[in-house]
């Protein structure tokens, strides 16, 4: 340990052998426990002995033995730094038994032929899946449908900015009306979709379609044509949505000091100016956080389509995550089912690291 | 029964005049007055069997409220006898079991929990149990056989699923002296074997009955203006209530243009669902395909058995695809996007469409739920027929009169899981609970009070019993009447009990929006889409365990 680190010592560690020595036993004993039980489990489960396990709890339990040995362990090898990995470790261990080896068996699954009808159950089928989904119309057409919805967050935006904007300014009753702006946020996507798509949109009684044949539509049809069910998802998915965009720009509109437009009107900026070359560029980064945030929740939309269209009509309004709840869930296809999630997740992986690639460079101060 | 229906009743029985003047009406308050007696008066070991029925009827009365878990405890204690005949008091003490069912309406398994209690007591079984949404069930119950962790003894459980679960040798075979206790022979005819069988055992202890039947709005086809223009216009028949598809395309394009007579809105003929319901879609397709598709001499209409060839794109069905994409245009806008909920519940009991097909619940929210105004001016008869029909084993169409009505789903029924095969007590304890439940006389009493099930049994279609329970005959055999017909049809078409039925469905409704959305070139294409389709999931199950368990379950 360096002098410089000893500033941040609080006692000075004097470790005997035997507690080093305790320590590296623990580990390396729960592990080999750990490692036995789990290779025994192993071992069944291929049909080469039986060790009388009845389900996988016994690996379960001989991981969170060693999970603990491995942290007391630190402690006991490298006292105080032992200690503060401890404020890491277990966060790690958690991260690998909720999402790393949950990824690995994912992608285990996805790279099987597994229809849980099948009387045969799982089988390992290599790229099969991958030329399934390459060569399958739903699933490029749900993928085609995601491109046109995160699209339709740029009118989000731009609507969710002025709307903070409004406010942002000195307007009666501000108070009550970034109370009542919110107030769809608030709601159930699920709750939206009865609320809205099966009720006012319903084309008889619906009041939405009782002021379209007053505004002179004859037959008010929402859903029917592939572009108006497009939108009409858009609408009740923005609807939803602006509003939380709305309020992270106007956080970000009243951290702004008002000097800075001040010093802009000072200077002969007009209205727009002030706007279009101070207050804009200065809200960049909270903007682009806020379209990354929606695009990742845009990502996910599946409940409102999955209540009002079912995909419907003809595909047109079917995310990637309805497509695949219809082929998971209704089709019991878990293999193919995991396996289009699993390629999702990467291309969203990939997107969004060349977004925030973007979004650096775009947020870098040009003056 | 189903609750709406049941709540309509009572609201009915407590208001109608009718029924304190006639004869049934007596007979009525009797019921109602006999509540009080009957209701605290022991189960008598010898009652005689008409007697206990009309004592079952009266708990709690028709009247008197719903029943609630005194009462089913009641009934189970009522209907012991069978019980006792096969069982020794405390003979199965020590003995424990897991029953799975839904918790749908707070129906299913706490009817069965209150029901079972007399038993549980009688016997000294005990019982656990696993409650399930309806959304809930399929996925459990297919990750419990994926993964080999089936926890449970008993379940509850739809026909259409007996091919994941008696395919797969899952389930325990009926004992003889349980076929006696619950007297299958009284079951209407559609649900004896094949049904509830497996390469010729018995495994399915029924409690419910489903079919589809067809809904027509009686007050367009006594409109004098109709008629009169019908008999301009149309093709020369009697303006009357269609009994082939033909006609019902027919008035459909009759119809269009003209006004409802009873809302004055535009007047709609048969309402198709053009958008999926989680597969249960399919059934409304078949219900226009199975007079063409179901040929009398052959039990097979949705695959053929030797090969597991779909023959869903036949020309019977091509025919039936074709028929709703010509009538799409008579349809109300948005149809597109109108799944069976809304044809039913937002359409035809609300007053828009001439025509339907539905479940039971139809006929009887039709008279029961606030939202329906068709109440008065509503029908029912079986499916519609067709003068032709498509014979898959000569590949050709015959000229012939047929009707073949659709037992969509076929029904709840209980089974008994083979992993209490080897405990001859626990064994026998399954299935006693399961007898228990699936009882004739338990029967007449899940029809007549809400239990969520429909009638499933001749016996349970005795009119006589529930007028004298205080039941209006005519609401009664209006709603029961087109059901029975249909359940005991020669040519009723049952559906596939093959592992994955639903998920055939389900990717039949998918390539059926998108023909009807105009993305493939006819009917032609879409039928074969969906077949294409069907033979990757045969292919992905296993065509050979298919084709053997489709053959088992027709009983070939």
């Amino acid at each position: 340990m360096s002098a410089g680190d000893l500033l941040h010592t609080v006692t000075n560690d004097n470790l005997s052998a035997q507690r080093v020595a305790l320590g590296r036993w623990l580990v390396r004993g729960s592990a080999a426990i750990l490692v036995l039980v789990a290779a025994a489990q192993g071992a069944q489960v291929a049909g080469l002995r039986d060790f009388g396990f009845a389900n996988w709890r016994p690996t379960l339990y001989a991981y969170a033995l060693w999970s603990v040995c491995l942290c007391w362990g630190q402690v006991l090898m490298r006292g105080e730094q032992g200690k503060r990995v401890l404020f890491v470790l277990p966060a790690v261990l958690f991260v690998l038994s909720m999402a790393v080896l949950p990824l690995i068996f994912g992608l285990g699954i996805a790279f099987s032929d597994w229809n849980l009808a099948s009387p045969t159950g799982r089988k390992f089928n290599g790229l099969a899946n991958l030329a399934q989904m390459w060569a399958d119309p739903f699933y490029w057409n749900a993928l085609k449908n995601m491109v046109w919805y995160v699209l339709a967050i740029l009118p989000e935006y731009a609507i969710a900015f002025a709307l903070a904007l409004l406010l942002n300014a000195e307007i009666r009753a501000r108070k009550f009306f970034r109370v009542a702006f919110l107030l769809p946020l608030m709601l159930s996507p699920v709750a939206v979709s009865w609320m809205v798509g099966k009720s006012m949109m319903e084309i008889r009684f619906g009041p939405l379609a009782r002021l379209a044949r007053w505004a002179g539509w004859d037959s008010p049809s929402f859903f029917g044509s592939p572009e108006m069910a497009r939108f009409m998802i858009m609408a009740m998915d923005a609807w939803t949505f602006i509003p939380f965009m709305m309020i992270m720009i106007l956080a970000g509109l009243q951290a702004i000091p008002r000097e800075v437009q001040e010093a802009a009107r000072v200077d002969g900026a007009s209205g727009w100016r002030g706007f279009w070359e101070v207050t804009f560029p200065l809200m960049l980064p909270v903007s682009l956080t806020a379209i990354l945030i929606r695009i990742i929740f845009k990502l996910k939309l599946a409940d409102i389509i999955i209540n009002v269209t079912a995909g419907g009509p003809g595909g047109a309004t079917d995310s990637v995550t309805s497509f695949i709840f219809r082929e998971y869930r209704d089709r019991s296809n878990v293999g193919y089912g995991t396996l289009l999630a699993m390629v999702y997740l990467v291309l969203i992986v990939i997107a969004m690291t060349i977004l925030m690639k973007l979004a650096d460079r775009w947020m870098r101060p040009k003056y | 029964m189903k609750v709406e229906l049941y709540h309509q009743a009572v609201r009915a029985g407590l208001t109608r005049r009718r029924l304190l003047q006639s004869g049934a009406g007596l007979g009525g308050m009797a019921v109602l007055g006999g509540t009080v007696l009957g209701a605290g008066l022991a189960p008598r070991a010898a009652r005689a069997q008409s007697d206990l029925r009309a004592e079952i009827l009266k708990i709690p009365g028709v009247g008197m409220g719903s029943p609630t878990d005194a009462d089913w405890q009641k009934v189970g204690e009522m209907v012991l006898d069978a019980t006792r005949a096969n069982v020794a008091e405390g003979e199965f003490a020590g003995v424990e079991l897991t029953f799975m069912g839904l918790n749908n309406q707070n129906l299913h398994n706490f009817l069965f929990r209150g029901f079972l209690k007399p038993w549980e007591a009688y016997t000294g079984a005990r019982i656990n149990w696993i409650d399930l949404a309806q959304a809930d069930y399929n996925a459990r119950l297919q990750q419990s056989i994926a993964t080999g962790t089936v926890d449970f003894d008993i379940i509850e459980m739809g026909a259409p699923f007996e091919g994941d679960v008696l395919g797969k040798g899952l389930a325990s075979e009926m004992p003889d002296w349980v076929k006696a206790q619950i007297d299958m022979d009284d079951y209407v005819g559609y649900l004896k074997a094949p049904v509830g069988t497996w390469g010729g055992k018995t495994y399915r202890i029924s409690i419910d009955g489903d079919c589809h039947t067809f809904a027509y709005r009686k007050d367009y086809y006594d409109s004098a203006e109709f008629a009169e223009a019908w008999k301009a216009e149309g093709d020369g028949s009697d303006w009357a209530p269609p009994r082939t598809w033909a006609a019902v395309q027919a008035h459909s394009k009759f119809l269009k243009g003209r006004k409802d007579p009873l809302t004055g809105l535009d007047a709609h003929g048969f309402l198709d669902p053009l958008k999926g319901w989680g597969g249960f879609g399919f059934y409304f397709l078949e219900d226009r395909a199975t007079a063409y598709a179901k040929h009398p001499d052959d039990p097979a209409w949705l695959f053929d058995p030797e090969t597991m060839k779909p023959r869903v794109n036949n020309p019977a069905f091509v025919r039936a695809i074709q028929e709703v994409m010509d009538i799409m245009d008579t349809q109300p806008a948005d149809q597109i996007n109108a799944d069976p909920g809304t044809t039913a519940f937002q359409q035809f009991l609300a007053g828009t469409g001439g025509m339907l097909t539905w479940w039971g619940d139809v006929g009887s929210s039709a008279r029961t739920s606030d939202g329906s105004v068709v109440g008065d001016v509503v029908g029912f008869d079986i499916l519609p027929g067709s003068d032709q029909v498509w014979n898959a084993a000569s590949g050709a169409w015959e000229d012939r009169a047929n009707e073949a009505p659709n037992m969509a789903y076929i029904g709840w029924g209980v089974y008994v899981m083979a992993r209490v095969d080897s405990d001859a007590k626990r064994q026998k304890a399954a299935w006693s609970a399961a007898a228990h439940l699936g009882g004739k006389d338990i029967a007449l009493w899940m029809s007549a009070y809400p239990s969520g099930f429909q009638p499933y049994r001749n016996s349970q279609f005795q009119y006589d019993e529930w007028e004298a329970a205080g039941y209006d005959r005519a609401f009664i055999e209006d709603y029961l009447g087109s059901n029975l017909d249909s359940y005991n049809h020669a040519n009723a078409a049952i559906e596939p009990r093959i592992p994955g039925i639903f998920q055939y469905y389900s990717v039949a409704e998918d390539e059926l929006a998108k023909g009807y959305a105009g993305q493939y070139k006819s009917a032609q294409e879409t039928a074969d889409a969906i077949a294409a389709a069907w033979e990757k999931i045969t292919d992905q199950i296993g065509r050979d365990s298919q084709i053997a368990l489709y053959k088992a379950s027709l009983g070939l």
